[in-house]
């Protein structure tokens, strides 16, 4: 097991704008697609463009596509997030297929997620609702109108008789014991 | 063995002393006690005994229908459910988030019911499934708001001396939940007659 996810950023779960309480709302803003026209590293954005981009943003109204050529430069998807983040991915000569599922992934996501670690899998305003354990929940009410001290409390518990007045018990049986060995000299 | 059965009898005791004392249940040592209790598996019985059937029966029911009514007048506070989602429990009570590790097919925008209630309760009652709750009765209702993939994880290993050595890395999927909803529809102990259609669609 190694240890590398410790050097990454920690955090807790944080959603914007309390999404999906009323409704969802997409998070991404912006998309661009930068590409150049004839090289071959980006052969595969340039396929996605042709056959599988119209359909992109005919399913994502709410997100805005910019197709960027560029000459003799890779291929490379830029996104922008509501909440300002952006993300850069390099395409360099990935195929059409997984430059869609890399566009779906960027839909789906509400920021930037890359290089931070969520710590729990769970987040709630109301931690508990029952209240939460203390040494005292589940208890005997009587204990409510104990008086202190008390023998019965005190007394250890799993055993009836405590070592104390065993040891009180031994001393006795000594002392007679004692008294016998004595009256047999 | 004998010194354990003796340690378990003593304990039952103890409990049977420190519980709160009810009239309808007297403490007492089960006779069947040496015989279920044995070393691997804690399976002692609940150290008391029901005295009278009808008066524990009369006073199970005096408790459901006090839920009821608290139902019935919507007199309850905020509801918390434990659900089982693809292999994971988790307390959910309604605004929370939780998050889905590994391949769950929902997409983003989808509207679920959880199913799998495995106890739901406000600060005046608690329903305990065995293992779940009766189906419909508690309904929890989420919104898958993100799909995404956690941090990037290493999984490295190495055998000393065998030039054996291996670095893998993965990505998990996560699928982000927002609880809308925890209700309770109907009444607790009387299930409609048909039943396992609660959350089938048509």
């Amino acid at each position: 097991m190694s240890n590398s996810h410790l050097f990454l950023k920690p955090g807790f779960i944080n959603v914007p704008l309390q999404n999906g309480v009323g409704r969802y709302v997409s998070q991404l803003q912006r998309v661009v697609l930068k590409f150049c026209k004839n090289n071959g590293s980006s052969r595969g954005m340039r396929e996605f463009i042709e056959s599988g981009l119209v359909n992109f943003a005919k399913e994502n109204p709410g997100v805005v596509v910019y197709l960027k050529p560029r000459r003799h430069r890779s291929a490379v998807i830029k996104a922008e997030y509501l909440n300002g983040d952006e993300q850069w991915m390099s395409c360099r000569n990935s195929t059409q297929e997984e430059i869609s599922k890399w566009l779906n992934l960027l839909v789906c996501q509400s920021k930037n997620h890359t290089g931070t670690r969520i710590r729990k899998l769970w987040h709630t305003d109301h931690p508990s609702i029952q209240g939460p354990w203390t040494p005292f929940t589940f208890r005997d009410p009587k204990l409510n109108l104990a008086t202190f001290p008390n023998e019965e409390l005190a007394k250890p518990k799993d055993s009836d008789v405590s070592n104390h007045e065993r040891l009180i018990e031994l001393f006795k049986k000594q002392k007679l014991g004692d008294l016998e060995n004595r009256r047999g000299e | 063995m004998g010194t354990l059965l003796r340690q378990i009898i003593k304990n039952c005791e103890h409990l049977s002393r420190l519980s709160i004392s009810n009239n309808l249940l007297k403490p007492g040592n089960s006779p069947l006690l040496a015989l279920i209790a044995t070393k691997r598996y804690s399976n002692v019985p609940t150290p008391y005994e029901v005295v009278d059937i009808k008066a524990e029966e009369k006073s199970n029911k005096e408790v459901i229908n006090q839920v009821n009514q608290l139902v019935k007048d919507n007199n309850i506070s905020r509801l918390f459910a434990v659900v089982h989602v693809t292999g994971k429990q988790f307390k959910i009570t309604e605004g929370d988030v939780i998050v889905i590790e590994g391949y769950w097919p929902p997409t983003v925008g989808d509207k679920i019911l959880l199913d799998k209630v495995l106890l739901a309760g406000s600060t005046d009652f608690t329903l305990i499934g065995r293992p779940i709750v009766q189906k419909g009765l508690v309904r929890v209702e989420a919104t898958v708001i993100e799909k995404t993939l956690s941090h990037t994880k290493t999984h490295f290993r190495k055998k000393r001396r065998k030039q054996y050595m291996r670095i893998n890395f993965f990505r998990i999927q996560q699928t982000y939940l927002r609880i809308n909803k925890v209700c309770i529809n109907g009444e607790v102990n009387n299930p409609p007659e048909v039943r396992g259609l609660e959350t089938a669609i048509f």
